[in-house]
């Protein structure tokens, strides 16, 4: 168990030193709500100094590992420290004399995002599937309007299946491709099943 | 306490690792596995939906095939039999049995409308788990080896108190269940130390070093040990073996956590967070396994005194209880 101060970018964000750019970017939005000075998960724990400490390395090591060139530079430091000496906390470019040094109780963290399936147990993508889906992405709505420039209110509407509010058919088959695709799920499904609950009771 | 564990399997396996170890028994002419899962429900806070979710979790293992004892260790509180619509009455509970008014504790567990779920019900009106002593717990989990069920699941009651503590981590697979509210996550967190601390209280062979994680415990302590990293620290400097223990002492310390009444994605991320903090400042390897939604069919279902699982099969909340069931039996 290192200190906080002592840890290098993967155990700041919690990751392994693998970790693929995506779960880098997703470890990182979960440490940046952990860490927000405004964080119900940490406002009983870290003072507002201890807090803004954290969110900083927590910004340092996403600015590093989320850059190519900068993660592989970060990374032959690191194993070139570990040649040196396995215990050798690694945010130090300088070695230090230390004390023997204690080794970690804790296997190297991981953030596991998976929280089992959410996906419809009859496969039939209606509205409040789609919302439980998107909740176990940790996606907000208005993130899936970003990024899919399909208006909030709609996906308002997908979502509590209030077909009569919706526009003609040619345009919900296109916000549901676009917002099967933010959620990683088979586009071609969610159009299909959603569409025919849409077109049978939207039109009722 | 340090022989009371009820089972044999060790407590830092994960999941789908203890998972792997077990099997319902839906055969009873099928060679049984020998091990018996036992969890406990707890999270320092009241009102967060312990017995709601004590209920439904048991209920989905039910009819999954389990055999499912259901133990209302809340003895101040108790309602886990009108989350089942059992009516109280003169029924025999576990107080009856803690205070040798029935001996046996087979009599104590009643049968619920859900087959396969039994019941042993708290007692409305007693004093309060607090003050069971130590010897009655221990016979408790002496006769509780001796049931033949696949499951065992205590509710417990709110607080941090030695006897909710104890049950906490006398069973191998302690859940702690929080709110997104600020107040109900600090509580947790200082369920999570105080049960940690108890573990390592009981672990250390020394008394001084004992003495020491007492001490710890107050976070204005002398020694400026805040984190458990500056206690470890502490101990390992001035014992090596104690230290190992330590270690030994964190491995096996694995807490599921559920977040319940979630509105939103920013919500579920709160697991992630309450997680990280927990390694972070606590050192301790919670796991998150789920959430469960703010749903309107929740309080129906505790309206009707029936498990939403069986009430509201298709709402969300059951939805996700069975996600976490699923991944809790490894079915």
């Amino acid at each position: 168990m290192r200190p906080l101060s002592d840890q290098n970018f993967y155990e700041t964000l919690e990751i392994s030193s693998d970790a693929t750019l995506q779960t880098v970017e997703r470890a990182y939005r979960i440490a940046r709500a952990t860490y927000h000075p405004t964080s119900a998960a940490t406002y009983s724990v870290f003072s507002e100094e201890e807090n803004a400490e954290i969110l900083r390395r927590v910004e340092e090591a996403y600015a590093v590992l989320s850059q190519e060139r900068l993660r592989r530079e970060y990374d032959a430091r690191l194993r070139r420290e570990e040649l040196g000496d396995t215990a050798r906390p690694t945010r130090e470019p300088v070695p230090q004399p230390k004390a023997r040094p204690v080794p970690s109780p804790l296997p190297s963290p991981q953030i596991e995002f998976d929280l089992g399936p959410v996906e419809p147990e009859d496969g039939v993508y209606d509205g409040p599937a789609l919302r439980r889906i998107r909740m176990s992405r940790g996606v907000e709505l208005e993130e899936i309007s970003a990024l899919t420039k399909v208006n909030g209110f709609y996906l308002q509407c997908i979502e509590a299946n209030r077909y009569v509010e919706l526009p003609s058919p040619v345009y919900v088959k296109g916000f549901l491709r676009e917002f099967a695709k933010c959620l990683k799920i088979d586009p071609h499904r969610v159009v299909e099943t959603y569409m025919k609950q849409f077109l049978e009771r939207g039109e009722a | 306490m340090s022989s009371m564990r009820l089972t044999g399997t060790p407590s830092w396996l994960n999941i789908r690792q203890r998972a792997a170890r077990s099997r319902p028994n839906k055969d009873p002419a099928r060679a049984r596995e020998p091990e018996r899962r036992v969890w406990a429900i707890g999270g320092g806070k009241g009102g967060i939906g312990k017995s709601f979710l004590a209920v439904n979790l048991a209920t989905v293992a039910a009819r999954t095939g389990w055999r499912v004892l259901l133990i209302d260790a809340d003895l101040a509180g108790a309602n886990l039999h009108t989350c089942l619509g059992v009516r109280s009455g003169s029924r025999v509970n576990l107080s009856d049995y803690l205070y040798d008014r029935v001996v046996d504790l087979e009599k104590v567990a009643i049968e619920t409308s859900v087959p396969g779920l039994r019941l042993v019900m708290g007692a409305l009106g007693h004093t309060g788990m607090a003050e069971t002593s130590r010897d009655q717990r221990k016979r408790l989990f002496q006769e509780l080896r001796k049931l033949d069920v696949d499951l065992i699941v205590f509710d417990l009651a709110a607080g941090a108190d030695r006897a909710t503590l104890d049950f906490f981590l006398e069973t191998d697979e302690g859940m702690i269940i929080a709110t997104p509210e600020p107040t109900s996550i600090e509580n947790a967190y200082a369920f999570l130390k105080a049960a940690f601390y108890r573990r390592l209280a009981r672990t250390m062979s020394s008394s001084p070093i004992r003495d020491l994680v007492r001490e710890a415990m107050d976070r204005r302590n002398e020694r400026g040990i805040r984190t458990t990293a500056d206690l470890f620290r502490e101990i390992a400097r001035l014992d090596e073996g104690e230290g190992e223990r330590f270690r030994e002492a964190l491995r096996e310390f694995c807490p599921r956590l559920v977040i319940n009444q979630v509105r939103n994605s920013e919500e579920v991320k709160i697991g992630y967070s309450i997680r990280s903090v927990c390694r972070k400042f606590l050192g301790i390897n919670a796991e998150y396994v789920g959430y469960v939604n703010f749903d309107d069919a929740v309080w129906r279902s505790i309206k009707e005194c029936r498990p939403l699982v069986l009430a509201y099969p298709q709402s969300d909340a059951a939805l996700y209880i069975r996600r976490i069931a699923t991944k809790m039996l490894g079915t």
